[in-house]
C-alpha cells in the first residue's frame, strides 16, 4: 500500500519529479484545496516535493495498481485518473462515473492507497507506485461486497448514475469504522450527489453493511 | 382489441391484479433486478458506451442571452486529432441566438481532452443583441421582444371576476400575496448526450441518455439523414431524467450531425455547464393570490394571476384554485418570455409552484383568523381521503403535541432556536394509455423473457417487467429476464407525467397472461386435463385437482420442442387507474438570529393504487420530498440580467440537497382500496416545499413568500416583525 519513493518514472519521458510537481500544483492547486477527499494527494505531493521531483512535459506511461493488477497506461500531464478509468484503460472501466469532472458531484469517488479520492481531480502524475481501487474491484454481480449487497437490499439506488461513487465512499468509511453511526456515514457522503433523492436509503443501508462487517470481525 | 375481448368473454377469467394474499410480487417490496449491475458499476448507460473508431463530441453555447456570433472553426479544425467541427445555425433567427447557453458549434476529436481544446481553439466574435434576461427586463418599457408578438401573454380565464370580487368584500380575512418562484434546473447526475453509431451507410444505432426511447429514431433519423425506421435506439441504464429527457436534444441532434460530417460513431456527452444551459428546466412563477375566508373556516374566493417564467417556453401551472375549493373563483393565466433556455416539464409540471403559493396563502389566511391551518385545510377540500391523510401526517409529526397550533409565538417569547410544523397538498391525474407493446416469451431450455421499448429512468420498470410474469408463471423473479430500452422490442410511449407504470405493467399482465394460456394450453393434453385445471406455483405446473399430475418448470418447457411460446400484451384498462392525493408535513428548526433552517423531519403519506413495486415506490416518494426540500430550501438559476451571464452553471455554485440536508424522511403508501395501478413519480414531488415554508412561519412568524427559503430571506421577514 505504501507508496515507494523510489517507483520509476516511465522511461524515455524526459521527466525529473520536481518541476512536475509544480505544474502540477498550478494545475490543480485549486482543485485540490477545494476537494476534502483529497487530504492525502496534498500529503503525498508535499512528501515528493521534500524528495526529489518529477517533470512531465508531455505524453507519458503512467504504472500504478488498479483493482489488483499492475496496470501502464498512456497520459499526458493533464490527464486525469477518471480520464485514464473511462477512456485508457483496456478495457475501459466506466463503473466511475463523470458527473461533474470538477470535484463537485462525486460520482467518480475511487479509493487511492485505501483513501477516497474524487477521480476527476486526481492527476495521472500522481500515481507512481499507488494502488488504486474502483467500484469494479469491491465485488462483482455475482459476487456483491457487503456495502453492495446493503446498497441493493435498501434500495440505496435509483437511477443509479452516483451509485458506485456512494458506495466507494460507504465502503472506505466502513473500513475505517465498520461502527460508524448515521452522522460520520453522512459526513463520509457529504461530497456526494444523489438526484433521484435516495440519501435515507444510503444511511440505512451504510448502517447495515457496518453492522455485519463488525459481526464479521469479531 | 376484439379478439380479445371475445376471448376473455368465452370465459377467461377476468383480468385483475389477483388475491392479494396469492401475490408473489405486486403490492410487495422487491429489490431491483438491476441492482447488482448498478451496484458495481456494471450497469452501462450511455456515458459508458465505447465503440471501435468512436469520436468524443462537445459544443459550444452561446454565453449571451442574445447575439450574433461570427465562428472561425478553422483554428480548432487545424489541430491534430479534431476530425469535425461544424457551426450549429438551425435554430438561429437571422443569425441571432435566442437564448443564453444555445450551442452554437460543436466538435468530434479522438479523445475527450482533445474535443474540449478544440471548443477552446474556436474563434468567435459576438455582436450582443438586446436582451431580456428576467422578467423584470422583459416587462420593461421598450424592451426587445422576444416573440414577434412580444412578451407577456395572458391567457383564457376562468370563473367570475364580479362575483369574486363581491365575495372577498363579505370575508372575515382577506390576504393579498405575491408568490415567486426562481427557475430550477434538473441537473440530472447523467448529463444529456448521445452516442450515434453511424459509419456512412444507411443505418444507425443510437444509444440516448433518454425517458423515450421510442422517441429517438425519428428526430435522429431526419439528423442523420437516413429513412425513418433505418436507426435503432438503444438505452440500457439511464442517469435521471425528470423530465428533461422526453425528447431527443440538441446534444443528441449535435452527435448526428458531427457523426454524419465525420462518417464515425461519436458520443457526446454534455459537461455539467452546459448541462445547466441548455437541457430544459422547471419555470419560474409570479403569482399574485388575493384569498378570502369566513370566520367559520370556510375558504370563499379567491383571485388568481399567474405569469410562468419559462424563457422561451411558456412553462407550466395546473390553475387555481389548485387543490383548496373556494365557493367562486377567477384565474388568469400567462406568460412572459425571457432570453434563456426553454422550460420543459419537470417532476408534477407546475404543481409544485402551484402548490407553493396556495399552500402559503391557505396558511397565512388561517393565521388571520387564528384558526388551526390543519383544520383549516380539512374544512376547504371535498375528498374525505385528504382529511384521512393529512391526520395520519399530523400523527406521524406530532401536531397535536405542538405548541404552535393557532400561530408562532410573539417575537418577546420566541425562542433562539425555534421549532415549527406546516402542511401541504398532493394531487396528480397521471393513468395509463393503450400504445405499449410488451413481449413474453417461455423457450424449452426453461428461460423465460419479457421485452419492451420501454426504459427504466430509476423508478424499476425492469424490475416490475421481470416480476409480473415471475409471478403469473408461479417462477422466482430471478427466473424472468426483462429487456428495455430498445425500439426493436416494440412501440412505449416516453415515460412522463407517472404514465409508464399504469401504461405498462397492465401490458406485461397481458402478455404474462397469455403466455400462460398459451403454455396451459399446450401441456394440458400432455397432462390429461382441461388448460383451465391447469395451476402455475412454486416453479411448477400442476393439476388443480390432482397434485400428482405436476411437471416442474424446466420439464414443462421441455415439452416445447416444436418451439417457443411467444406472445404479445397490450394495455389493459381494467389494471389501471389514475387520480392520486397525497399530504406532507415538515419540521424545522429555525435559528432565528442568522436565519439558518433545518428540516428536522418530514412525513409523506401518498396513495397510488396498486403499488407495482412497495420497496420502489417508497423510495419514489422519499427522492420526490428530497427534491422538493431542495427546491424549497437551495436550488436558484442565478442569471445577472446586465451582463446576461450564467452566475452558477455548476454543481459548486448551484446547490443541492446533499445528504447532510436531510433527516429523517417518513414515507407511507396510503391504504387505498383500489386495486389498479397508477403511477407516483410526480405527487411526492408537488408539496414538501411549501410545507417547509409553512413550518417557517409556524416556528417564528417569518413569512418567506420568494423560494428558496435562504437565511437572508428568512431574517428580513423575522426583521419586519419587529
Amino acid at each position: 500500500m505504501s507508496r515507494s519513493p523510489d517507483s520509476k518514472p516511465p522511461r524515455g519521458a524526459g521527466v525529473t519529479r520536481r518541476t512536475f510537481l509544480v505544474g502540477a500544483g498550478v494545475a490543480a492547486g485549486g482543485a485540490l484545496g477545494a476537494a476534502p477527499a483529497t487530504g492525502l494527494a496534498s500529503t503525498r505531493a508535499k512528501q515528493a516535493a521534500e524528495d526529489d521531483l518529477l517533470r512531465l512535459d508531455g505524453p507519458f506511461v503512467v504504472s500504478f495498481r488498479l483493482n489488483g493488477k499492475e496496470v501502464r497506461l498512456p497520459a499526458e500531464p493533464r490527464t486525469t485518473l477518471l480520464s485514464l478509468l473511462r477512456h485508457a484503460a483496456d478495457p475501459p472501466l466506466t463503473g466511475t462515473k463523470e458527473g461533474c469532472d470538477r470535484g463537485s458531484c462525486g460520482a467518480c469517488t475511487v479509493l487511492l492507497d485505501g483513501q477516497p479520492v474524487y477521480a476527476c481531480l486526481t492527476l495521472a502524475g500522481n500515481l507512481f507506485g499507488c494502488e488504486v481501487t474502483t467500484v469494479e474491484g469491491l465485488g462483482t454481480p455475482e459476487e456483491l461486497s457487503t456495502v453492495q449487497e446493503a446498497f441493493w437490499k435498501h434500495d440505496a439506488l435509483m437511477c443509479g448514475f452516483c451509485t458506485p461513487g456512494f458506495v466507494v465512499a460507504v465502503t472506505a468509511c466502513l473500513n475505517e469504522n465498520p461502527a460508524a453511526g448515521a452522522e460520520e456515514i453522512r459526513s463520509a457522503c457529504a461530497g456526494n450527489i444523489c438526484r433521484c433523492g435516495t440519501y435515507p436509503q444510503i444511511v440505512a443501508a451504510a448502517l447495515a453493511a457496518g453492522a455485519r462487517m463488525q459481526e464479521g470481525r469479531r | 382489441m376484439s379478439e380479445r375481448a371475445s376471448e376473455r368473454a368465452r370465459g377467461a377469467e377476468a383480468l385483475t391484479w389477483g388475491d392479494p394474499a396469492a401475490r408473489t410480487f405486486a403490492g410487495q417490496d422487491s429489490p431491483r433486478v438491476d441492482g447488482p449491475l448498478k451496484v458495481t458499476g456494471r450497469a452501462r448507460y450511455t456515458h459508458d458506451v465505447r465503440l471501435p473508431g468512436m469520436l468524443y463530441g462537445a459544443i459550444l453555447p452561446c454565453p449571451y442571452p442574445k447575439a450574433r456570433p461570427a465562428l472561425d472553426l478553422a483554428p480548432a479544425r487545424a489541430l491534430a486529432g479534431v476530425v469535425a467541427a461544424i457551426e450549429l445555425d438551425e435554430s438561429r433567427d437571422g443569425g441571432w441566438t435566442t437564448y443564453l447557453g444555445q450551442p452554437i458549434a460543436a466538435v468530434a476529436a479522438k479523445t475527450p481532452e482533445l474535443a474540449a481544446d478544440a471548443i477552446r481553439a474556436i474563434g468567435v466574435e459576438y455582436e450582443l443583441g438586446d436582451w431580456c434576461a428576467d422578467r423584470a427586463q422583459a416587462l420593461a418599457e421598450g424592451a426587445e421582444p422576444v416573440s414577434s408578438s412580444g412578451n407577456a401573454f395572458v391567457e383564457d380565464a376562468q370563473g367570475d371576476r364580479a362575483a369574486v370580487e363581491a365575495a372577498l368584500a363579505a370575508c372575515d380575512a382577506v390576504v393579498e400575496a405575491t408568490y415567486t418562484m426562481p427557475v430550477q434546473v434538473h441537473a440530472c447526475m447523467e448529463t444529456h448526450g448521445a452516442v450515434v453509431d453511424y459509419r456512412g451507410g444507411d443505418e444507425a444505432i443510437v444509444y440516448a441518455s433518454t425517458q423515450g426511447t421510442n422517441s429517438v429514431p425519428g428526430p435522429a433519423a431526419r439528423a442523420l439523414g437516413l429513412a425513418a425506421g433505418k436507426v435503432t435506439a438503444i438505452v440500457e441504464h439511464m442517469g435521471g431524467g425528470f423530465g428533461s429527457k422526453l425528447r431527443f436534444g440538441v446534444a443528441g441532434l449535435a452527435a448526428c450531425r458531427l457523426a454524419r460530417e465525420a462518417g464515425a460513431p461519436v458520443h457526446l456527452m454534455l459537461d455539467r455547464s452546459d448541462e445547466f444551459l441548455c437541457t430544459g428546466n422547471r419555470s419560474g412563477s409570479h403569482q399574485v393570490l388575493k384569498g378570502g375566508a369566513t370566520a367559520d373556516g370556510k375558504l370563499q374566493a379567491l383571485l388568481s394571476t399567474v405569469q410562468n417564467l419559462g424563457g422561451i417556453g411558456r412553462g407550466s401551472h395546473p390553475g387555481h384554485p389548485f387543490i383548496y375549493e373556494p365557493a367562486v373563483s377567477f384565474h388568469q393565466p400567462g406568460y412572459v418570455l425571457t432570453h434563456t433556455d426553454a422550460a420543459v416539464p419537470m417532476r408534477a409540471p407546475g404543481h409544485p409552484q402551484a402548490s407553493f403559493a396556495i399552500e402559503s396563502m391557505m396558511d397565512e389566511l388561517a393565521n388571520a383568523l387564528r384558526l388551526d391551518p390543519l383544520e383549516f385545510r380539512k374544512q376547504n377540500v371535498s375528498s374525505e381521503v385528504y382529511r384521512r391523510q393529512l391526520d395520519r401526517a399530523a400523527r406521524e409529526i406530532g401536531w397535536a403535541e405542538h405548541p404552535n397550533r393557532r400561530g408562532p409565538p410573539a417575537p418577546s417569547v420566541r425562542p433562539e432556536k425555534a421549532v415549527g410544523i406546516g402542511f401541504g397538498l398532493a394531487r396528480w391525474g397521471g393513468g395509463g394509455r393503450p400504445g405499449a407493446r410488451v413481449t413474453v416469451r417461455i423457450a424449452s431450455d426453461g428461460s423465460v423473457t419479457a421485452s419492451a421499448g420501454s426504459q427504466d429512468l430509476g423508478t424499476g420498470t425492469r424490475t416490475y417487467l421481470a416480476g409480473i410474469v415471475a409471478e403469473e408463471l408461479g417462477l422466482p423473479l430471478a427466473a424472468v429476464e426483462a429487456r428495455l430500452g430498445d425500439s426493436r422490442y416494440g412501440p412505449a410511449g416516453a415515460s412522463g407525467g407517472s404514465t409508464t407504470t399504469p401504461s405498462l405493467a397492465p401490458a406485461v399482465k397481458d402478455a404474462a397472461r397469455r403466455a400462460r394460456d398459451a403454455f396451459f394450453a399446450h401441456l394440458a393434453p400432455i397432462l390429461g386435463t382441461r388448460a383451465e385445471r391447469l395451476r402455475a406455483r412454486d416453479g411448477a405446473i400442476l393439476a388443480a385437482e390432482d397434485g400428482a399430475k405436476r411437471l416442474g418448470w424446466r420439464e414443462a418447457c421441455a415439452t416445447l420442442a416444436a418451439g417457443e411460446i411467444a406472445v404479445t400484451g397490450e394495455f389493459q384498462a381494467e389494471l389501471a387507474d389514475s387520480g392520486t392525493h397525497g399530504a406532507q408535513a415538515a419540521k424545522v428548526e429555525v435559528d432565528t438570529l442568522t436565519g439558518e433552517v433545518r428540516v428536522l423531519k418530514m412525513v409523506a403519506v401518498q396513495d397510488c393504487g396498486l403499488a407495482v413495486n412497495t420497496l420502489a415506490a417508497r423510495s419514489q416518494i422519499q427522492g420526490g420530498m428530497i427534491g422538493a426540500l431542495s427546491y424549497g430550501l437551495l436550488e436558484e438559476r442565478v442569471i445577472d440580467p446586465w451582463l446576461g451571464l450564467a452566475m452558477n452553471a455548476s454543481f459548486v455554485d448551484y446547490k443541492v440537497a446533499g445528504i447532510k440536508d436531510v433527516a429523517e424522511l417518513v414515507a407511507i403508501l396510503d391504504d387505498d382500496p383500489r386495486e389498479r395501478v397508477i403511477g407516483i413519480g410526480e405527487p411526492p414531488a408537488i408539496p414538501g416545499h411549501a410545507a417547509i415554508a409553512n413550518a417557517i412561519f409556524n416556528a417564528c412568524g417569518a413569512r418567506v413568500r420568494d423560494l428558496p427559503l435562504t437565511p437572508d430571506k428568512v431574517l428580513t421577514a423575522l426583521a419586519a416583525l419587529g
